[in-house]
């Protein structure tokens, strides 16, 4: 219906169009007249009546006819209606918020934050938790295979596998479920040059994409023939992405040839590899780390000692993953991949406590423990929606502050008759409107923030999908739906309860007693949680830096390692590589800038080795802790910087009758002799019978396996000793100037390069080894303190505002003060008491709250107790003074107020 | 041609109800008044048919309506042409004119010669 009065029609219609009665009075109207005319023309009533009916037809059909029109044409015009009346909100609300600029921005910015950095958390969580490997077929089947293992820190799920695993675990479920075998993704250079372009490789046997389902887009996949597990064939099988990236896209690609270097085999040459077939789109593999090519499972493993792969329990680093069979029950096949595990023919050495577990196809939610970047992140996560829940405590106190300034506005809008709900509608258009610019700014954000975020946490995956994603999207567009009509909902609703005559008289002024406890709880929600996200800052500040400072029993700076990477030779040619490295040393010690060298069976953090062990005399009881150790040569503590804390060094190399030295460090002695002195003790390795170790001196508790604050028991056997098996020297130890560091290791290269010139070298300096350690806490320090910097400027903001509309508010109330004779200290000192006294409240819940909250990050700490003293007391302090910077401009303008200004104003 | 009682067909009687509203806005019963009288009682429309005419013709948008007074002060619906009724009226006169003139053509063509 075009109205001739649109505006305000709208505010005064009460009820929808009644058609059925609408429809009844206009065909009243026209039978009254026909039956008028026919009886002023003689007919009877009676008769008039009938030939109306007659000629009109039938009347309920007709009837009913244009009440199913008439219902339609109404519906649409109510749509159209709320369209309009929509589009009406918006060009108001915009209309509105451009008045009063400052606060508008504020209030997006704000609100940006906060959606900005939860939209990146969500990204980067969803793709690590929540999305299962892009092109699998029904990934809620499939599974991951986990064991429970003696690790370095006690009995853990891990998912690495030997092939005699694999062959026992599809030999006993394999009826019932269809197995499959890869290695985790490796970097490998694709040719030879200076910076060659490099592509994640990743072996797979032949079953392995039946099990995912997944079909080849061109050519096929492997064969049974071409991965069998003794000849495997050069055959690739390469991603779409890679496809693309490498080939253009080249439809005639099946059939070229593929070169990839630094083949395992040692050789510097380049393998040839046959492309058979192209991944479909999206699929990368079952990893985070997006897989480029992959190769025949047999072609990545090494022959070691005449064992072939497949039988040596040395050669591990295999997942496995299982697809059940329909109406298999999941538990029963765990319970008998746990006794087949349990095996004595099965992985290194046997385990009959392992217990078998099958996860999801999504790593992350695996039995096995969190990457400690990962865990970092779900903390940030909790710290995201914190850092959201202060950004909107402030825009309310912000959008209520403003519904008061425009009492009068609302109330000359009610009197003119806007329904309350029209109202409210309005007053949360205008909230959403700022929400969803406020989350367009916050998805650009989040784009860039959340490929920042991935760099950070998790460097060295390669990703497969992209940052942002349509579900990230669609969460920040609900988040800032939700938290525009949340915090609009509030002043809203305040803004109806005005009388009216009262709003009209006393103008802007008067704020009302009930109004300030809900911005004041506001304040002190804001303070409290800035002050959580403040102690999580300092608490991972000294986390790191403890962790940074901790002697760790090397002289960090100053070493580097390198190694032959000969995994692939057999026994007796290492054996005669490993002579001749040690004979090496002088010209190694010649090398400019190198100070000493030692040997060692593997460098720090490069593995480990345990043994069974047998110690005599011993003073503690209970069980033996893992034989770990490492073999090295006598100028391994002088080299490496582990101090020697009692006895000696080696010295001789072995006695007549067999026996030898060891060292212990500090935390074996202490743990296999506690109260005496291990000096002298003898320890027989590998069997009770063997021959006797003596130890000679105890060391210094040295990092090891990883930064953990309860040291670990290590032995240090000398290198010719080395109980089982005879790997031969495992890494040359340099100490070295640090300013010549990479001199040193240039040289190196190219010495070894001269003297095995079939066999690649590698180095790396300890601080390279260190940084990945570092980096959780790094982390953890940086986004805390990024995150409780934004929460701070946020509250920072809410104070400067909410103190600052308390002036507004109270003008008059200064000019009288002024007038009485208070003085600009008195003022100032009066603001920024009744200013600061709800933050202050603010930061004792904050306190509490931290206090509570503490167990979340405790075992993500290094050297510090959530409940630590000084981190309390800083984030208090760093609060509080942000909050009296934030309240002494106010503050400042109270005390200038001019006595007879204000008693003039309203 | 022998002017008859003719079954209407619904769209013509839509033109007929758009040329009543051409002459003016009126109430449902002036126009059936309109096309009675108009073409002398011969046309026997159905009112039930007219008044579903008016309606569909609304929800196309070529007419809109407005509750208003008749002369005798009593509340009636009200019809009038919008500007898509307007067109639609001199499309529709248009071919009629020309199915006219066609016809008429066929009419008065000599009649071939048997033979």
């Amino acid at each position: 219906m075009k109205s001739s009065s649109p505006a305000w029609y709208r505010y005064l219609r009460f009820w929808r169009r009644d058609v059925p009665a609408d429809i009844d009075a206009e065909l009243r109207f026209h039978f009254d007249a026909r039956i008028e005319e026919l009886t002023a023309r003689g007919l009877s009533a009676e008769a008039a009546r009938a030939q109306a009916t007659e000629e009109f037809g039938d009347v309920d059909t007709v009837k009913r006819g244009l009440r199913e029109i008439d219902n339609r044409v109404a519906r649409r015009h109510d749509r159209i209606e709320w369209l309009d009346g929509l589009r009406k909100d918006v060009v108001y609300a915009a209309r509105s918020l451009r008045r009063t600029p400052a606060v508008s921005l504020t209030i997006i910015v704000t609100l940006a934050l906060g959606l900005g950095v939860n939209a990146a958390m969500f990204s980067l969580l969803d793709v690590i938790f929540l999305r299962p490997p892009a092109g699998v077929a029904h990934p809620e089947q499939v599974r991951r295979m986990w064991s429970e293992q003696p690790m370095m820190d006690g009995r853990q799920f891990h998912s690495i596998y030997d092939y005699s695993s694999y062959a026992a675990l599809v030999a006993t479920i394999g009826t019932q479920a269809d197995l499959a075998v890869y290695g985790y993704p490796d970097q490998r250079a694709l040719s030879n040059d200076e910076n060659p372009p490099m592509a994640t490789v990743s072996g797979a046997n032949d079953s392995f994409f039946d099990v995912l389902g997944v079909h080849p887009q061109l050519g096929r996949f492997f064969s049974r023939e071409e991965d069998r597990i003794d000849s495997p064939k050069p055959v690739v099988v390469i991603s779409d992405a890679f496809w693309h990236r490498h080939f253009g896209g080249d439809p005639e690609v099946i059939g070229k040839t593929l070169s990839m270097a630094g083949s395992v085999y040692g050789a510097p040459g380049l393998l040839r590899y046959t492309i058979i077939g192209v991944a479909p789109p999206r699929f990368s593999g079952v990893d985070l780390d997006a897989v480029d090519i992959w190769r025949p499972i047999a072609s990545t493993l090494p022959t070691l000692g005449g064992v072939p792969w497949y039988r040596n329990p040395n050669i591990n680093g295999l997942e496995i993953l299982l697809r059940l069979r329909p109406g298999v029950r999941e538990s029963e096949l765990e319970q008998r991949a746990t006794a087949r595990l349990r095996g004595p023919d099965v992985g290194f050495r046997q385990d009959t406590l392992t217990v078998a577990a099958f996860g999801s196809i999504i790593a992350a939610r695996g039995p096995g423990k969190l990457d400690s970047s990962v865990e970092v992140a779900t903390r940030l996560a909790g710290v995201a929606i914190i850092v959201l829940i202060i950004a909107c405590a402030n825009v309310v106190n912000l959008l209520l502050a403003r519904a008061v300034r425009r009492r009068r506005e609302i109330a000359v809008r009610l009197a003119l008759g806007v329904s309350r709900v029209r109202l409210v509608r309005l007053l949360v258009a205008e909230s959403v409107l700022l929400a969803a610019i406020a989350a367009a700014a916050a998805l650009l954000a989040a784009w860039w923030g959340g490929a920042l975020l991935r760099t950070l946490l998790l460097p060295r995956v390669h990703w497969g999908e992209p940052a942002m994603a349509w579900r990230v999207l669609a969460f920040g567009l609900l988040a800032a739906l939700v938290a525009g009509a949340l915090t609009g909902l509030a002043p809203a609703l305040q803004s109806l309860a005005p009388d009216l005559t009262d709003a009209l008289k006393a103008g802007a002024r008067s704020g009302g007693a009930h109004r300030s406890r809900l911005r004041s709880t506001l304040i002190v929600v804001q303070a409290a949680l800035s002050v959580v996200l403040l102690v999580g800052a300092a608490l991972f500040i000294e986390s790191l830096d403890n962790v940074r400072s901790r002697d760790i029993g090397y002289a960090v700076d100053r070493l580097a390692f390198v190694q032959l990477r000969n995994e692939s030779v057999d026994t007796v040619t290492r054996r005669v590589q490993s002579d001749r490295l040690l004979a090496l040393e002088p010209r190694f010690a010649s090398i400019p800038g190198v100070e000493r060298v030692a040997y060692a069976s593997m460098r720090p953090l490069g593995g480990i080795s345990w043994e069974d062990y047998y110690p005599e005399a011993r003073t503690s009881a209970g069980e033996l802790p893992p034989g770990m150790n490492t073999a090295v040569t006598s100028d391994y503590f002088a080299t490496s910087g582990t101090r020697i804390l009692r006895g000696r060094g080696f010295t001789s190399n072995g006695h007549s009758d067999g026996s030898y030295e060891v060292i212990v460090n500090d935390a074996m002695a202490r743990a296999l002799w506690p109260g005496a002195s291990a000096l002298g003790k003898c320890i027989h390795f590998v069997r009770r019978d063997a021959p006797c170790a003596v130890v000679v001196g105890v060391a210094q508790t040295a990092m090891l396996e990883g930064l953990r604050e309860d040291p670990s028991p290590h032995f240090y056997l000398p290198l010719e000793h080395m109980p089982f098996p005879n790997w031969g020297v495992g890494s040359v130890i340099l100490r070295v100037d640090p300013a010549r560091m990479s001199s040193v290791l240039a040289t190196m290269h190219s010495l070894l390069r001269a003297e095995f010139p079939t066999v690649y070298s590698r180095s790396t300096t300890m601080e390279q080894s260190m940084e990945p350690l570092y980096r959780p806490w790094k982390l953890g320090a940086t986004l805390f303190t990024l995150f409780g910097v934004l929460a701070l400027l946020v509250a920072g903001i809410g104070v400067y505002s909410s103190v600052s509309y308390a002036v507004s508010q109270r003008t008059h109330e200064f000019g009288v003060r002024a007038a009485l004779g208070a003085t600009a200290r008195d003022v100032i000192a009066h603001v920024l008491g009744s200013g600061l006294r709800t933050v202050l409240v603010g930061i004792a819940a904050g306190v509490v709250l931290a206090l509570g909250a503490g167990r979340l990050v405790a075992s993500l700490l290094y050297g510090v107790q959530p409940d630590d003293v000084r981190a309390l007391l800083g984030a208090a302090g760093v609060l509080l003074a942000i909050s009296v910077i934030a309240a002494l401009a106010p503050a400042w303008r109270a005390a200038r107020v001019d006595p007879v200004e204000a008693l003039r104003t309203e | 041609m022998t002017i008859r009682e003719l079954d209407l067909l619904q769209g013509t009687l839509d033109v007929l109800v758009l040329r009543a509203l051409s002459m003016g806005p009126m109430h449902g019963y002036a126009v059936a008044r309109f096309i009675r009288d108009g073409s002398d009682g011969s046309f026997k429309v159905l009112d039930g048919a007219l008044y579903t005419s008016l309606h569909r013709m609304e929800e196309r948008g070529w007419v809109e309506s407005e509750w208003g007074s008749s002369d005798k002060k009593k509340r009636a619906k009200f019809y009038r042409l919008t500007a898509a009724g307007r067109r639609a009226l001199r499309t529709e006169m248009q071919s009629w004119n020309d199915y006219v003139a066609a016809v008429a053509r066929v009419m008065v063509a000599p009649v071939p010669e048997p033979g």
